[in-house]
């Protein structure tokens, strides 16, 4: 059950408070029958005590009166008889409203009988007879009579009194229950409390710490470089949820260590490339090279090669298609197979041919790459080049006027197909004869395909505006200044290689001597 | 390299797929249409035609999968032809000679109608 830390806390808390109210509603219910109990003794059966002490005393009061005034014949005694009979009558009346139980009402009624008695013996026979002057007879029928009477109520008074010294003898007895009960309540009550607590406080956060050991581990083994973690819990909060982020994260982790194990192996990448690629351009008189080359990434597609050899300067630019290693790979393929064919002599179509077939061999369909093959002969100015499915070269001619502005177009000469994918994928060549001052500009299709933020290619018509814009610059720093037109188009995004290479024929006078 | 994925909406003509991709073809989006072009190449004598018309851009990533896609399909007996107006793409296909070999046409049925190995 999915149950957040918050509500698990919430909810201990909740059952310990309800756990209190009951106890507390259990403790005032148990004092409150204790209370009533002691009520009962008290309202009831100590009053019934002193009103049937009341009743017995009054007519042995009224007996004691009458016995008097028979004696002194006085009459403050009368009196006195007839203020104990008010004071009978009150307790009687008392008597009828405290005793409820049936047997308490019987004994009260014999009493009022007996003492009705009494009172009608002295009413109507002993008081007339002494008012008549027969005080001897007077005394003779109260003692007859009277005391037997007086007796009686003695003994219904005594019974009386023990039906209250029972209710009394009852009700301590229910009381003392009734407290031996509440203190057993209130302690089971109370261990259950403290147990409902006691899980609550120690079983619970014992569960909560185990867990977050288990994270802590966790988090220590992977702080040492171990990301396999296997981190089972399963309880339904927050600290399940962290377990679960922590396993993410530990994937995460393993993915950047993959990837800096491949950073690492990149970087060993470019540095094979690097040497393969930057090899110092030879100086050849009547001739000015400035290459240039910007990589997208730490390896790429992009790749040239400069050799001379007496006259005769050979130039390739070369581009694979995609990017990162596998390209470069294809760079490398290209480059070993063309400079190897080129050591043992074979002429530009079969040094090319040979890379077609080396790509071809070493990599999948979906592989491919453009080429320009260039020779110049640097006595005649005679430049051939094969152009395998590459953006044509770009030509700078100065124009008479000043001799630093040029004008520029495209080399659309014979078009071959890209290397690596057909068996055959032609090699014409084209010739052209270049002049003193003639730049021949090579490039990769970074410039062509750099790409503005509204989508918008760089494309030939801006290339060959800005190349020819920039020809007064000067070979050296054409490349470059291009380089930066072409960021601010892409506006910094640029994300193909860039190469190019600025060819400029001089026509050097020490080749021109030895014509 | 982070591979992105290109929407590549797939219809059924009688006797072909069209397959038209939706945004640029580059290197980081080409892993879409090479796996599209993959699951034609299981059927029988596989044809489809490739509308780039919804492509803005096109990189030589993108060239190489439908050049290796017209490899594969016709290996498997069928073929792959492109429909496409962009100057552009076009422009791609005719400076490294892909186009040579491969029926390009301005719209799907004019391109179709160019398929080898019927």
């Amino acid at each position: 059950m999915k149950l957040s830390l918050r509500w698990k806390i919430a909810g201990g808390f909740g059952v310990l408070v309800a756990l209190i109210l009951a106890l507390s509603w259990i403790t005032f219910s148990l004092f409150g029958s204790l209370r009533s109990v002691q009520r009962k003794v008290f309202d009831d059966a100590l009053p019934g005590l002193i009103a049937v002490d009341e009743i017995v005393r009054s007519y042995t009061a009224q007996s004691a009166a009458v016995r008097g005034y028979l004696i002194g014949s006085q009459g403050e005694l009368l009196a006195q008889y007839h203020a104990e009979v008010d004071v009978t009558d009150f307790w009687e009346e008392r008597g009828r409203a405290l005793f409820n139980a049936r047997e308490e009402r019987d004994l009260l009624s014999q009493l009022v009988e007996a003492g009705g008695s009494f009172q009608g013996l002295v009413d109507e026979q002993v008081i007339p007879l002494a008012e008549d002057g027969n005080r001897s007879q007077a005394f003779r029928v109260l003692g007859q009579e009277g005391t037997p009477l007086i007796s009686e109520i003695e003994r219904l008074g005594s019974l009386l009194r023990d039906t209250q010294d029972r209710v009394v003898a009852t009700t301590q007895e229910g009381v003392r229950t009734r407290s031996n009960q509440t203190v057993i309540i209130l302690l089971v009550v109370t261990i259950a409390i403290v147990l409902l607590g006691l899980l609550l406080a120690v079983v619970l956060p014992r569960r909560l710490v185990a867990n977050l050991s288990k994270l802590v581990e966790a988090t220590r083994a992977i702080g040492r470089g171990d990301l396999d973690q296997q981190i089972d819990i399963r309880s339904g909060d927050e600290v399940e949820e962290l377990a679960v982020r922590l396993g993410e994260m530990q994937s995460g982790l393993k993915r950047l260590q993959q990837l800096a194990l491949q950073d690492r192996e990149l970087e060993i990448a470019a540095s094979i490339q690097r040497n393969l690629l930057q090899r110092s351009v030879p100086e050849i008189p009547g001739v000015h090279l400035v290459p240039m080359q910007r990589q997208a990434n730490l390896v790429g597609g992009d790749w040239y090669d400069v050799d001379a050899h007496e006259n005769i300067i050979t130039v390739a630019v070369g581009d694979a298609s995609g990017k990162g290693i596998g390209a470069a790979l294809m760079a490398t393929v290209a480059l070993s197979a063309l400079r190897a064919e080129r050591a043992s002599g074979a002429t530009p179509k079969m040094i090319v041919d040979r890379a077609n077939s080396a790509l071809r061999d070493a990599t999948d369909s979906d592989s491919f790459t453009t080429m320009l093959y260039v020779t110049l002969d640097c006595r005649s100015g005679e430049l051939i080049y094969l152009n395998m499915g590459h953006p044509a070269p770009f030509l700078l001619r100065p124009t008479v006027a000043d001799g630093l502005t040029a004008r520029g177009y495209f080399m659309e000469g014979a078009r071959n197909r890209a290397v690596g994918w057909f068996e055959d994928p032609g090699y014409q060549e084209t010739m052209v004869k270049l002049d003193p001052g003639d730049r021949v500009i090579l490039f990769t299709d970074g410039f062509l395909e750099a790409k503005s933020a509204d989508g918008e290619v760089f494309g030939d018509h801006r290339l060959a505006a800005a190349l020819t814009k920039l020809a007064p610059l000067g070979t050296d720093v054409i490349a470059e200044e291009l380089v930066r037109e072409v960021e601010s188009f892409a506006a910094g995004k640029l994300d193909d290689d860039l190469t190019m290479l600025v060819l400029e024929f001089r026509g050097d006078p020490q080749w021109r001597s030895k014509r | 390299m982070a591979q992105q994925k290109i929407d590549i909406q797939v219809s059924d003509q009688d006797q072909y797929k069209v397959l038209r991709p939706e945004g640029d073809l580059d290197v980081y989006t080409v892993g879409s249409l090479r796996d599209a072009l993959g699951s034609i190449v299981e059927e029988d004598s596989p044809r489809v035609v490739v509308d780039l018309d919804s492509v803005p851009f096109m990189d030589s990533s993108g060239l190489g999968a439908l050049m290796g896609g017209v490899r594969r399909l016709r290996e498997a007996g069928g073929d792959l032809a492109i429909s496409c107006t962009r100057e552009q793409h076009l422009k791609l296909f005719t400076i490294t000679g892909f186009g040579e070999g491969v029926s390009i046409a301005p719209t799907v049925e004019e391109a179709a109608k160019g398929f080898r190995n019927e």
